[in-house]
């Protein structure tokens, strides 16, 4: 069976420090999805320098299919030493998911990955294998729809360590927490969300580590082609609505213009609903054979709105992928539809221009319509979707 | 049956396409239009830059705000437009 992961991440940066120690790196070769998680040696920009090195010597080699003894024998020799220390170290998580479903799992220093299946906690049968006196934890997994995965730095595990917990947070009650707040339909970056924030209050918002929680979910593919703003040739009308038309899954129109022109080209009525649920989202309409109709420029600046309220993690709620699901304005649904039912987005953006939007008089958010579509486009990817954009 | 659209478009969405439909709601009944008038919202009309436009039979109206109702109103009353079967 086909998977699709999604992958998130969110980080703390210790206190007084500009730059965060840990460092993610997640690729998407076309067959697989590769996600890399590092904790350098200190913290601030030293930290950053060995992380960021680690992540990104790993993902590419693993993306070319290096073996983990070329790896880490590559990091080795790579890494700066710590004129301090005298050492040349970061730790790393490795996780390769493959789109059948078959992983492989590499952990050197790291927290063990958390891993939930079926609402529960499930151990990973692990072996240790020495590579140049490094210790590495090797797992091979076979991941399907619905399981979820964890990727923890040491931050998280000791967060509160000599303040409101002598100890610390430890592994076993992270993972409990974790459990805890795992239900089916709950989107793993809300767990993380929710998670980090913890963190942060265990630190008393004085976070003592850099902390980093990667959240990482299997899912079935699904997809959804969202066209939005007319092309700047009208004579392209025609074949982005054919290429509308022939794409699989979900289909959804952003604009009013657009939504004509996708009126006009299949020969159907549009209907468009009266009723105003939020004042600040103009209303949908409906168009036989597509999902959803959405007026254009104002529906998706107020997604991008929501979205980027729901990653700063301090006002975000756990059940924020939930209760979209119930409000039923513009933006609501079409983000519902884009996190909820949609794994594989593919966006089909028109570059006209509307003189209307061009008005001195009108929000300067609207002449910079393609700018909100890279944004959200931007934020999409956060959230872990695979998102793919054509221009007319 | 006349047929006024009231574009509810990025634009005339911002200049209060919403007060207009409100007060087309609120003022059919009163003029007793019911059985005469056929309100309907609608995707972007193309006049973007003169909103709000609404659409009365075959004619556009420009720049309406919620205070012209009642003049559109009187001139469908009045039998101004063509009306479709």
């Amino acid at each position: 069976m086909k998977i699709f992961t999604e992958a998130v991440c969110k980080s703390l940066t210790k206190k007084g420090e500009e730059l965060c120690g840990d460092n993610v790196e997640i690729v998407r070769p076309h067959d697989s999805v590769i996600v890399v998680m590092a904790d350098g040696l200190g913290s601030g920009v030293k930290a950053n320098i060995l992380s960021t090195l680690t992540t990104r010597i790993a993902s590419t080699m693993i993306k070319n299919r290096a073996s983990i003894e070329e790896v880490v024998k590559t990091l080795i020799q790579t890494l700066p030493v710590c004129r301090v220390r005298k050492l040349a170290y970061s730790t790393f998580t490795i996780l390769k998911v493959e789109n059948n479903g078959n992983a492989q799992l590499f952990e050197f220093d790291n927290p063990d990955v958390i891993f939930i299946r079926d609402g529960r906690i499930k151990d990973i049968p692990k072996q240790t294998i020495k590579i140049e006196e490094r210790l590495i934890r090797v797992a091979r997994l076979k991941l399907r729809p619905g399981d979820k995965l964890y990727m923890l730095s040491d931050g998280v595990v000791h967060a509160g360590v000599g303040g409101v917990l002598n100890l610390g947070w430890q592994w076993e009650n992270v993972a409990s927490y974790l459990e805890k707040w795992e239900k089916k339909d709950r989107h793993v970056s809300e767990i993380v969300n929710q998670l980090v924030k913890v963190c942060n209050y265990m630190y008393n918002n004085k976070p003592g580590d850099d902390t980093t929680v990667v959240g990482i979910q299997i899912k079935e593919p699904e997809y959804l082609t969202l066209f939005t703003g007319p092309p700047e040739d009208k004579n392209k009308d025609k074949e982005v609505v054919k290429r509308l038309m022939e794409s699989k899954g979900k289909r959804v129109v952003c604009g009013g213009t657009a939504a004509n022109i996708v009126a006009r080209e299949m020969g159907k009525e549009i209907k468009t609903n009266f009723d105003l649920i939020n004042p600040q989202v103009p209303p949908t309409g409906e168009i036989e054979g597509i999902d959803l109709v959405t007026e254009g420029v104002l529906t998706l600046s107020k997604c991008v709105e929501i979205l980027r309220k729901f990653q700063s993690s301090d006002i975000a709620s756990i059940n924020f992928f939930s209760t979209i699901r119930d409000k039923g304005d513009g933006a609501s649904r079409l983000l519902d539809l884009l996190l909820n039912h949609s794994t594989h987005l593919h966006f089909l953006v028109g570059r006209a221009v509307n003189p209307a939007h061009q008005n001195p008089n009108f929000p300067r958010d609207l002449t910079i319509k393609l700018k909100v579509v890279k944004e959200l486009i931007n934020l999409l990817k956060q959230t872990g979707k695979k998102v793919d954009v054509e221009f007319y | 049956m006349v047929e006024i659209t009231v574009c509810v478009g990025s634009s005339c969405h911002l200049k209060g396409a919403h007060d207009v439909i409100k007060q087309f709601q609120k003022l059919i009944p009163e003029y007793q239009l019911e059985d005469k008038v056929e309100l309907k919202a609608g995707f972007c009309l193309g006049k973007c830059t003169e909103a709000v436009t609404v659409k009365v039979g075959e004619e556009y109206f420009t720049s309406l705000t919620p205070d012209d109702v009642q003049q559109v109103l009187e001139a469908v009353k009045k039998g101004a437009f063509k009306e479709e079967k």
